[in-house]
C-alpha cells in the first residue's frame, strides 16, 4: 500500500474561509475523507499571526496524523537559533518582512543545512532569483518549492536542472501533465504530494495521483515515498 | 456515467509552456480519467488569429468525432466575425460560442457582442464566456447584464468568477439569471467552494469544466469526483447539466 503524505498543509482558522482543517479533530476527518494518511502541517497563527505563536500552537498537537512544521523567521526578533528539532520547517519571508538574502537569512540557513532541515518554500514568497542565490549557497538547505502554480514551469525548470537541492510540491503544479513533466525530467525524487489545503485545493491534486501516467514505483514516490525521506519515516 | 467536460482547449498559450496542447494529448488523457466527450476551443483562436485557430478546431472535430466538441470563437474586433461565426456554428461539432472578453479587452456588456449571442439564439446554440472577479471585462455583474437581453440562450459563466472571492457574486448572478450556468474550472478553485457553489444554486446550475490542456484535466476532474456532494449531485454537475444543454445539438 502506498503512503500518501501531503508535504503542504495549514491547519488552525484561516481568515480568508471557514474551513474543516480548522482544529485536528476536523482536519483529519479531511485526511481520512481524501484517503490521505499524513500531513506536514503548518499552524495558521504562523502564518497569518506571528510564527512565533503559531510554532507554539503546533507544539500542542499530538495527532500521529500531523507532522509539526514550524515557521521559521531569522534574526533577534525572530523565532530564535535552529538546531534541528523538526525535519521539516517553512519559511515565509515576504509575509513575515525579512530578506531572504540578508545576514540573518543566510545565518538561519546555514543552521538549517547543518541540521539537515529541509525547508519548504512558497513560490510566491520568493523571486527567482533570490531562490538561485539561496540555493547557491555551501551549504544549501534542501528545499521544496511550493505552490509553483501552472504558470511557471519555464522558471521552475531552470532551477530544478541548476540546482540538485531543489524539489517540488504538487500543490498547483496543475497545467496539463505538468507533474509528468517534471517527474520524467528531472526525476520523480524531485516531486512530492502538496495541496496547500485550504488556500488552495486537495482534492483535484490527490485524484490526480490516481491517475498519474508514470511507473507505480514513481508514483509512489511522489504520493508519500519521497516526503517520508524527508522526515526520516515520520515526524 | 459519461463524464463532458464543458470547458477545454487544444493548442499552446504565451504566457507559459503547455508542453503538448494537442488533441491527442488531451484524448488520450480522457481515457486515462474516463472522460467521453470535452467541449474545447483552440488556443490559437482565444489568442492572436481567431481565424486560424477556429479553423484547426475543426479539423481537430473532425479527427476525433464524438469525443471533442467545439466552441467557435467570436472575436470582437474582426469585421467579418459575425458572418463566420455563423458558418461555424453550421459545422458538425460547434456547440456554441467562445468569447473572452479579458483576451479581447471588450466588456461581456458590450454591444460588439451582440451578433455572437444572435447567432447563438438562431442556431440553438451555448455560449461559454471567460469570467473574471473584479476584473473590468467579465466580472458577474457583466453576466447578470448581458444575460438577460437574450432569453433562452444558456451563457455558461467560466470559472465562476474564477478567484475564490467571485463565487458569492457570481452565484448571485445565476439566481437573478435564468439562463446563467456556473462552471466548475480554474486553478483557485477548490472542492468545498464547488460544495457551496452546488449547494447554493442547485446542481442543474452546474457544469463540470477542467481548462485542459491550460490546466490538468484530473486536478479539474478530481474536485469534482472527491468534493463532499451527494450522488445524485456530483453525476449532475459532471454531465447532467451538459447532457441537457446538449439536447438537440448533438
Amino acid at each position: 500500500m502506498t503512503a500518501v503524505v501531503d508535504i503542504n498543509r495549514t491547519l488552525g482558522p484561516v481568515p480568508y474561509d471557514d474551513v474543516p482543517g480548522r482544529d485536528g479533530t476536523g482536519l483529519v476527518a479531511e485526511l481520512d475523507r481524501l484517503r490521505i494518511d499524513a500531513a506536514c502541517v503548518s499552524h495558521s497563527y504562523a502564518l497569518h499571526g506571528d510564527p512565533r505563536d503559531g510554532n507554539d500552537e503546533l507544539t500542542r498537537v499530538a495527532h500521529p496524523r500531523l507532522w509539526p512544521v514550524p515557521v521559521l523567521v531569522p534574526g533577534p526578533l525572530g523565532t530564535g537559533p535552529w538546531a534541528g528539532g523538526t525535519p521539516l520547517v517553512r519559511l515565509c519571508p515576504r509575509q513575515h518582512g525579512w530578506d531572504v538574502t540578508g545576514p540573518h537569512a543566510r545565518q538561519l540557513l546555514a543552521e538549517l543545512a547543518a541540521s539537515g532541515t529541509t525547508v519548504l518554500l512558497p513560490w510566491d514568497e520568493v523571486t527567482t532569483g533570490e531562490v538561485h542565490r539561496l540555493a547557491s549557497a555551501v551549504p544549501a538547505p534542501r528545499t521544496v518549492l511550493t505552490g509553483t502554480g501552472y504558470r511557471a514551469l519555464r522558471e521552475l525548470a531552470e532551477l530544478l536542472e541548476a540546482h540538485p537541492s531543489l524539489y517540488v510540491d504538487t500543490s498547483t503544479l496543475c497545467g496539463h501533465r505538468q507533474v509528468e513533466w517534471v517527474a520524467e525530467r528531472y526525476g520523480a525524487h524531485r516531486v512530492l504530494f502538496g495541496t496547500g489545503a485550504p488556500a488552495t485545493d486537495d482534492a483535484g491534486p490527490r485524484y490526480l495521483l490516481d491517475t498519474l501516467d508514470l511507473p507505480p514505483d514513481d508514483a509512489a514516490l511522489i504520493a508519500g515515498g519521497n516526503a517520508l525521506v524527508l522526515m526520516g519515516g515520520g515526524p | 456515467m459519461d463524464i463532458i467536460d464543458a470547458h477545454g482547449h487544444i493548442g499552446r498559450w504565451g504566457a507559459f509552456a503547455v508542453a503538448d496542447g494537442s488533441a491527442e494529448s488531451l484524448v488520450a488523457m480522457m481515457d486515462r480519467c474516463g472522460v467521453a466527450t470535452a467541449c474545447v476551443s483552440h488556443l490559437l483562436a482565444v489568442g492572436p488569429d481567431t481565424r486560424a485557430g477556429n479553423a484547426l478546431l475543426v479539423e481537430a472535430l473532425r479527427a476525433h468525432p464524438g469525443r471533442l466538441l467545439g466552441w467557435a470563437v467570436y472575436q470582437p474586433h474582426d469585421p467579418q466575425g459575425p458572418e463566420r461565426l455563423r458558418d461555424l456554428l453550421d459545422v458538425p461539432g460547434v456547440i456554441g460560442v467562445k468569447l473572452h472578453p479579458e483576451v479581447h479587452e471588450t466588456a461581456l456588456d458590450d454591444r460588439a457582442y451582440t451578433p455572437a449571442f444572435e447567432a447563438a439564439a438562431e442556431h440553438g446554440r451555448l455560449v461559454l464566456a471567460h469570467s473574471q472577479h473584479g476584473g473590468a471585462w467579465s466580472d458577474a455583474r457583466h453576466f447578470a447584464t448581458v444575460s438577460p437581453r437574450h432569453p433562452g440562450v444558456p451563457l455558461l459563466m467560466g470559472h465562476a468568477g474564477l478567484f475564490p472571492q467571485g463565487l458569492r457574486p457570481a452565484m448571485e448572478a445565476a439566481v437573478r439569471c435564468p439562463d446563467l450556468v456556473l462552471e466548475t474550472c480554474g486553478s483557485r478553485m477548490t472542492a468545498r467552494h464547488l460544495t457551496r457553489m452546488v449547494s447554493g444554486i442547485g446542481a442543474d446550475r452546474v457544469a463540470f469544466g477542467s481548462d485542459a490542456v491550460f490546466l490538468d484535466l484530473r486536478t479539474g476532474l478530481g474536485r469534482v469526483l472527491l468534493a463532499d456532494l451527494p450522488e445524485t449531485d456530483r453525476e449532475q454537475v459532471l454531465h447532467g447539466t451538459m447532457d441537457k444543454l446538449l439536447k438537440g445539438i448533438v
